[in-house]
């Protein structure tokens, strides 16, 4: 702390015209409390007040930027978060330099990085989820034209804080060419990708170094846009239960396409992808873990991302893993999404005086049909077949000025959740859930948020009922009360209602923000990556403040 | 002691007009453009609204904007950039849900979150408005009715 407080005056006096100081101070806080409902786990009863806490500051002078992000899990970091998250320390640290072209950039440090989709690398943060899987090394970013990007990074993954670092070493390469922008084409635009990434990591027995190679182009013309990445994964070992086996060796691979059409007031979006055996690790005994860590690619659920509490209970997470079960074999998942928007304009019939939006999804997912062998562990699987249903989902979204002080959504999301293969443990639930979110502004920034929810489910919490009310007094100040009343549920214990009173202030980038109240169980989701939250009761507190 | 010290001296630092960092976004067309872009524009306001196709107080800001924004172009001189901070999950579906919205204003990508890091932007919707490449307005969170703040940070800064 000493030390940080030296580097602030410091900062704050050398501070000139020419230099920057910038960071950002973010906490979550709680106490949990006891509750007649809800109880905490005997073995986490002794820290009952925990935070997670994270400050970063970056000091920019010319072309240079430097920076470091102290990170403070006191007294420990809040339920269920990697046990490795324990103290107060710095957690990452970097200097950058950019050239006044903007044609170089050099990092040492840590650094995120990802490659085309992110199919071959994708390394980024989530603190709500706990990911933390910056790279800490070197990156060099190179434009030798307009039109050619290079980027070449190598170093070790973060695993805990800034100086815990995976077992492996990383080295990858990616190019990205607009052929489009080099043969001045005007009316299209098209261009290609390429990357290369290794991971060299000692095991005996197994391959110590597992690549990814991934080819990819893009063209867009007018109204019309269409992606490809094809990667492929070399040969790595097994992994069951944290266990390498050296005897079963796969190699795997990932196609994504995307194909869209946009024109005024219509817009239609298709997304389809095939994974197999494409799980990328920067160790292999973390394959599958459930904190998500030493993640290298992203392979999210391509799904409609919902914004709902209810719409958020059954979130399918990707399959992209081996898996061999009795009765619950699997080696990747096929699927897709599509999405259409449509305006219908002010002044016609459906429009009405101010216009309906409509947003419609649907997604669809399977396991890899193919022939599986538990008993010998190998399997075959066919590259366009679909096996065993995974999840399905139909969404309607409708958003409505009604008033010039009214807004009105309405969602409507029917789901089919196969929980046996999803979560790998046991059933199916089939789901209905309405939303009906109100915005009503009396004046000036007065607002009263009225959100009611049901959701009928034939399985697993079955039926749940949800209501929000929020009153904003100004810009400046809120308060709300919430609830999910698990009234279906069939265990009668566990049919509680989690409520939470609060309140938030915020001001330019000041976010505060209290609240009393109970966090239902289940998984957190964020861009369809997943973490489990054992269910909790008491006070928390969150704090968000950038300069 | 030594921790009120620390907080004074954080929240001293809140008085220096931050300037536009350098980061690559994207267009929806798949060209790169440089975060240079916004510092270049001189002696008019840029309105950059940070905001997700998942986020609905994102989408509730932006219709509301959409709602002021040929009045607010006839009174004012400025530009908007509606930055999208969807990853790859979402990030595909971004212009046909624009064809769906009919949103007037330019759109860009920054799918790896390159941009919202080096400003310190923790959630969203969040907006900041640049005058000469210098940050002299930040707002976090969106209420309907705060478009009028909106309005008079590019009526003030003319």
């Amino acid at each position: 702390m000493k030390k940080i407080i030296y580097l602030l005056m410091l900062f704050n006096t050398i501070h000139v015209s020419y230099a920057q100081l910038s960071g950002s101070f973010e906490s979550y806080g709680a106490w949990y409390i006891d509750d007649s409902k809800i109880k905490l786990e005997p073995t986490e009863t002794e820290d009952r007040l925990r935070g997670n806490s994270y400050l970063k500051l970056e000091y920019r002078y010319n072309n240079f930027d430097v920076g470091i992000q102290v990170e403070s899990y006191e007294s420990k970091a809040l339920l269920n978060y990697n046990p490795k998250f324990e103290g107060t320390k710095p957690g990452a640290f970097y200097l950058n330099y950019t050239n006044s072209k903007n044609t170089l950039a050099i990092t040492v440090g840590h650094f995120y990085e990802k490659f085309g989709n992110g199919l071959a690398l994708r390394t980024w943060e989530d603190k709500p989820l706990g990911i933390e899987n910056s790279l800490v090394g070197g990156r060099i970013k190179y434009k030798p034209w307009k039109a050619l990007e290079l980027t070449s990074i190598f170093g070790k993954q973060r695993n805990g804080f800034a100086t815990d670092l995976s077992e492996s070493t990383l080295f990858g390469f990616n190019s990205d060419f607009k052929i489009s922008n080099i043969l001045k084409s005007k009316s299209s635009n098209y261009g290609v990708g390429f990357s290369f990434v290794n991971k060299h990591e000692k095991e005996v027995d197994v391959p110590s170094d597992v690549y990814l190679i991934s080819s990819r182009a893009f063209f867009k013309r007018k109204e019309f846009s269409f992606d490809i990445e094809y990667v492929f994964k070399s040969k790595d070992a097994l992994v069951e239960f944290e266990e390498v086996k050296p005897e079963f060796l796969f190699d795997g691979d990932a196609l994504l396409i995307n194909l869209g059409y946009a024109k005024k007031g219509f817009g239609i979006n298709a997304n389809l992808r095939r994974t197999e055996n494409f799980g990328f690790y920067s160790e292999r005994k973390l394959s599958r873990n459930s904190f998500n860590q030493g993640l290298l690619n992203y392979i999210p659920s391509i799904t409609k991302q919902f914004d709902y509490s209810l719409t958020n209970i059954y979130v399918y997470q990707s399959q992209p893993n081996i898996r061999f079960e009795p009765d619950g074999n699997k080696a990747g998942e096929i699927g897709g999404q599509i999405d259409v928007f449509y305006n219908f304009k002010k002044g016609s019939v459906i429009g009405g005086k101010n216009g309906l939006n409509v947003a419609i999804n649907s997604s669809l997912w399977h396991g890899l049909k193919g022939r599986y062998d538990d008993n010998q562990t190998k399997y075959e699987a066919d590259f366009l077949g679909f096996g065993q249903k995974f999840y399905t989902d139909y969404s309607v979204e409708i958003r409505k000025n009604i008033s010039k002080k009214w807004t009105s959504i309405v969602t409507f999301l029917q789901q089919y959740y196969n929980s046996k293969y999803v979560e790998e443990t046991f059933g199916e639930v089939n789901t209905t859930t309405l939303v009906w979110d109100n915005l009503y502004n009396f004046s000036g920034s007065k607002t009263l948020k009225v959100e009611l929810q049901h959701q009928w489910a034939d399985a697993n919490f079955k039926n749940w009922i949800a209501g929000l009310v929020e009153y904003n007094f100004n810009s400046n100040w809120s308060v709300f009360n919430n609830n999910l009343y698990n009234y279906g549920n069939s265990n009668s214990e566990k049919k509680i209602n989690y409520y939470s009173l609060g309140t938030t202030y915020s001001k330019s980038a000041t976010r505060v923000q209290l609240s009393y109240g109970r966090q239902r169980g289940g998984l957190v989701c964020i861009g369809g990556v997943c973490r489990f939250v054992p269910e909790s009761s008491g006070l928390t507190l969150n704090v968000n403040y950038s300069f | 002691m030594k921790n009120i010290l620390f907080i004074l001296l954080l929240f001293t630092l809140k008085n220096y007009a931050q300037q536009i960092p350098i980061a690559e976004l994207e267009t929806t067309d798949g060209e790169t453009i440089s975060t240079e872009v916004i510092s270049q524009i001189k002696d008019k306001p840029v309105v950059v609204v940070f905001w997700a196709t998942w986020c609905i107080p994102c989408l509730t800001e932006l219709s509301a904007i959409n709602e002021s924004f040929e009045t607010w172009k006839e009174k004012y001189q400025f530009d908007l950039l509606a930055i999208a901070v969807d990853d790859d999950r979402t990030a595909k579906k971004i212009p046909s849900l624009l064809a769906g919205k009919e949103w007037p204003f330019k759109v860009l990508l920054d799918t790896n979150q390159d941009f919202k890091r080096k400003l310190n932007i923790n959630s969203i919707p969040y907006l900041i408005v640049v005058k000469n490449g210098k940050i002299i307005f930040k707002k976090t969170g969106f209420v309907k009715g705060d478009e009028l703040k909106i309005e008079k940070a590019i009526a003030d800064n003319q």
